[in-house]
């Protein structure tokens, strides 16, 4: 039975190969909000099927240890070189929130608590929901959410651009906003030679970015006229990102990551 | 934080153009001339309080620790942080101004000046973060914000793609830190940068890290963060391609941001004191950069990608100066170089327009004898004095002025190289003088001399007051002896550039009379062509990364298709 909550726990709290099935449940979801919302929602609950895997978990040996922090580690890298390819947002923003919950199984490895797991989380959670959802809106704008093919998005759309632009540099561990600090965290459980198999990860997801941003804001826009986020959904949705950032800011830098 | 006035503007320091970012996007995002006024006013008052906070530490003398309730966040105020402050804070004044004309007919107005305040925020917070947390975020940050002031003009995909460019090498460069701070934190345990060196100057040699002194390891990653953020060969490619950005913008990352690696190495100057084999391999990096940056600005036609090649050649001469443990010079260059190097960017603009009207590139002599016929009696000095001058006065010059300032100096090798270097440079421009007809040489090589002895003088006042500033308590001295090598390398290396330098003047006295050029380019043709072919195109390094991202591309493409997008 704990095998089996273990197995499931994969799934929810994304490895490789469980990751793909991670993946696919989120791709199934209808609609944005039904994307975000899993996105939220699965990683609490494979943290929660893990804590009550738990003897199991506890038992096993170091080298085991040692064996699912690699296959933690070869995820987040998997998934963040994957990631680098994909112009459509919605897969891109399944990506970078897999490669970056993965890193979670680190922090339940070393030790840390079940509230501050769950708090690293969402860190890469609510970035990546985010996404999702205003990914539903471009796509319901111009037909689909490619980055790329029409270029110069952010000249037509430039609210809904800037939160995109925004909401993809909270997913790739920019600071102020969590992941940077969740990172950092992630960081100080591991010992050095580790530290070396973490960092192709930061690199991944700074060249994911950039091609991300290049595809979102660079060149002229050709297709025909579309109305932008209105003022309401942009205040809402920049709101969310400041306090997003001001938590990393003053909450996790300054106490969670420091302690 | 006390309540100490001092204090208070200290921390107001680097807050306030954050608070003024903030009001330009609540309240002045479609008001361009208010955020333009806004922007510059809250500039000027930084470099305000900067230039009186620096003052302040001249008048009392004691650095100090501010920080800002919580544990990390904190800033540290040396002098150090002090003289960057005012640096930096007096670059970003002179673009903002700049910027208001330049930049007034650009869509996104407001929008540039936020970021413009953004990017001085951060580089404030850099040069003056007291805990390692706010070191990298701060130095993370710079990436990002340069970016998207690279890529202001988005219509152009050409600005997106070298803004790119310069991101990655940014974030590549970021790595090594991250490893270094990791290490820092787990070895000294602690995240502050004061407490972890004075922890460092207790016990310098206590840790190791399979089987190397950790401080070896920390340098060495440091540097190699330093050599991504002042683009050191391998590590350049981004640099001169930054010019696609608006003019204010390449103005301030060729005056400032580029600038960013002396700084490190500065700050870390208690690191590498213990890590004199990544001063060594500073020095090479350094002498490699300068030689190739100076190399591929000759061949440039474009007065703004020669600038960029001019700063990667001036970058690999402020890593070089680090390398000898010079380092307060290494802040000085940065500091000389910047003021120079905007206000070459800022008049680039006006000069190719003079230019577009007016050539001025002065008359050959040929041409005016041949083609214009004015009769001339160009005269050269005697060579025999000329070599005489061009070898003896500079090292006359170097030497006293260094017997004066600091006569203990010369048993510093670091000091030696740069006398040489000094010497070597002196001795060009002496030469170039000679090379010149005119009809009264002594009048021309007089002036040059002059000139040559008020620069040299001045340079080793400054360089010394500049390194007792930075470096109080013969803290400057044992960075020198870090950077020592053992006597018969160092002999063998001063000998070894002797000869190339004295072949070098050689070679070029001679050139003409021996019709050198003549034999030699016949039988060199061939190689002649392939390293102007390979310096025409940047070494293909850019080529050489282009083609590897392509590669890696097409590979993750392929593993997507392959696990179906899940």
């Amino acid at each position: 039975m704990n095998l089996v909550l273990f197995l499931l726990s994969g799934v929810f709290l994304p490895l490789f190969p469980l990751s793909w099935l991670f993946n696919r449940l989120v791709a199934s979801a209808p609609g944005g909000w039904a994307k975000a919302l899993s996105i939220l929602v699965l990683p609490q609950l494979g943290v929660l099927l893990l804590w009550a895997s738990g003897p199991w978990f506890s038992g096993i040996s170091n080298p085991w240890h040692g064996l699912v922090a690699a296959l933690a580690l070869c995820t987040a890298i998997l998934y963040a070189f994957r990631a680098i390819s994909v112009r459509e947002i919605t897969i891109w923003a399944r990506f970078m929130a897999t490669s970056g919950l993965a890193l979670a199984w680190l922090q339940v490895l070393a030790g840390v608590s079940v509230a501050q797991v769950q708090l690293s989380l969402l860190a890469w959670s609510i970035p990546g929901a985010l996404l999702c959802l205003w990914a539903g809106e471009l796509a319901r704008r111009m037909g689909g959410a490619y980055i790329g093919l029409s270029g110069g998005v952010a000249r037509v759309l430039p609210r809904l651009s800037a939160l995109l632009a925004t909401g993809a540099l909270a997913a790739t561990a920019t600071p102020v906003f969590p992941g940077f600090f969740a990172l950092l965290k992630t960081m100080g459980t591991l010992p050095a030679g580790w530290i070396l198999f973490l960092l192709p990860v930061l690199f991944l997801w700074g060249w994911s970015i950039g091609r991300f941003l290049q595809d979102l804001l660079f060149g002229v826009y050709r297709g025909t006229a579309v109305e932008d986020l209105g003022t309401a959904g942009t205040w809402a949705g920049a709101l969310v990102l400041v306090v997003f950032a001001i938590t990393g800011l003053f909450f996790w830098g300054a106490t969670w990551t420091v302690s | 934080m006390s309540g100490n006035p001092m204090d208070v503007l200290a921390v107001a320091i680097p807050f306030l153009p954050v608070l003024s970012a903030v009001v330009i996007f609540l309240f002045a995002r479609h008001r361009r001339s208010a955020s333009a006024r806004t922007s510059v006013g809250v500039t000027f008052l930084v470099f305000v309080l900067a230039l009186a906070e620096l003052g302040g530490y001249l008048v009392s003398g004691t650095p100090q620790d501010v920080t800002i309730g919580v544990d990390w966040g904190s800033l540290w105020i040396d002098p150090l942080s002090l003289i960057m402050w005012a640096f930096v804070s007096g670059i970003s004044l002179l673009v903002h101004i700049y910027s208001v004309r330049y930049m007034v007919e650009e869509p996104g107005y407001p929008r540039f000046f936020a970021l413009l305040d953004l990017m001085t925020a951060t580089i404030l917070f850099m040069v003056s973060a007291a805990d390692l947390l706010t070191l990298l975020a701060a130095w993370f940050l710079v990436g990002v914000l340069l970016y998207f002031l690279l890529g202001h003009d988005t219509d152009r995909p050409a600005a997106g793609r070298y803004a790119f460019w310069t991101q990655i090498t940014y974030r590549f460069g970021d790595l090594p830190l991250w490893m270094a701070a990791a290490l820092l934190g787990e070895t000294y345990h602690s995240l502050s940068l004061p407490v972890i060196f004075s922890r460092i100057q207790m016990a310098p040699a206590v840790h190791t890290l399979w089987g190397i002194p950790v401080l070896e390891v920390v340098g060495f990653l440091v540097a190699l963060a330093a050599f991504a953020r002042s683009a050191q060969f391998l590590l350049h490619g981004w640099l001169p391609y930054t010019m696609d950005g608006p003019t204010p913008v390449s103005a301030l990352m060729h005056a400032g941001i580029v600038n960013a690696g002396g700084f490190l190495f500065n700050r870390f100057a208690p690191v590498f004191e213990h890590a004199g084999d990544v001063l060594h391999l500073a020095f090479l990096v350094g002498l490699v950069t300068a030689i190739t940056g100076s190399a591929l600005m000759l061949i440039q036609n474009d007065v703004k990608r020669s600038l960029g090649y001019s700063t990667m050649g001036q970058m690999g001469f402020m890593v070089m100066e680090c390398g000898v443990g010079a380092f307060p010079l290494a802040v000085f260059h940065l500091i000389a170089h910047g003021f120079f190097k905007a206000s070459l960017f800022l008049s680039a603009g006006n000069v190719i327009g003079d230019a577009r009207r007016q050539d001025g590139v002065p008359a050959d002599p040929v041409y005016t004898s041949v083609v214009e016929r004015r009769p001339r009696r160009p005269s050269r000095l005697p060579w025999m004095v000329a070599a005489a001058l061009t070898i003896l006065v500079p090292i006359t010059v170097l030497a006293l002025s260094h017997f004066f300032v600091a006569a203990h100096a010369f048993y510093e090798q670091g000091v030696l190289i740069l006398l040489f270097f000094g010497w070597v440079t002196g001795a060009q421009a002496l030469f170039a003088a000679h090379k010149m007809t005119r009809t009264n040489p002594w009048r021309l090589m007089g002036g040059i001399l002059v000139s040559f002895v008020l620069i040299v003088v001045g340079y080793t006042l400054i360089s010394h007051y500049f390194g007792n500033f930075l470096y109080p308590g013969g803290r400057g001295e044992r960075l020198y002896k870090a950077a020592s090598l053992g006597s018969f390398p160092f002999a063998a290396l001063m000998l070894v550039l002797a000869l190339l330098f004295v072949g070098g003047w050689a070679l070029t006295f001679f050139a003409d009379t021996l019709d050198l050029w003549g034999s030699l380019g016949a039988r060199w043709r061939g190689t002649y062509l392939v390293l102007y072919a390979s310096l025409s195109r940047e070494l293909y390094i850019n080529d050489l990364y282009a083609r590897l991202s392509q590669i890696l591309i097409s590979a993750s493409r392929r593993l997507n298709i392959w696990l179906r997008w899940c």
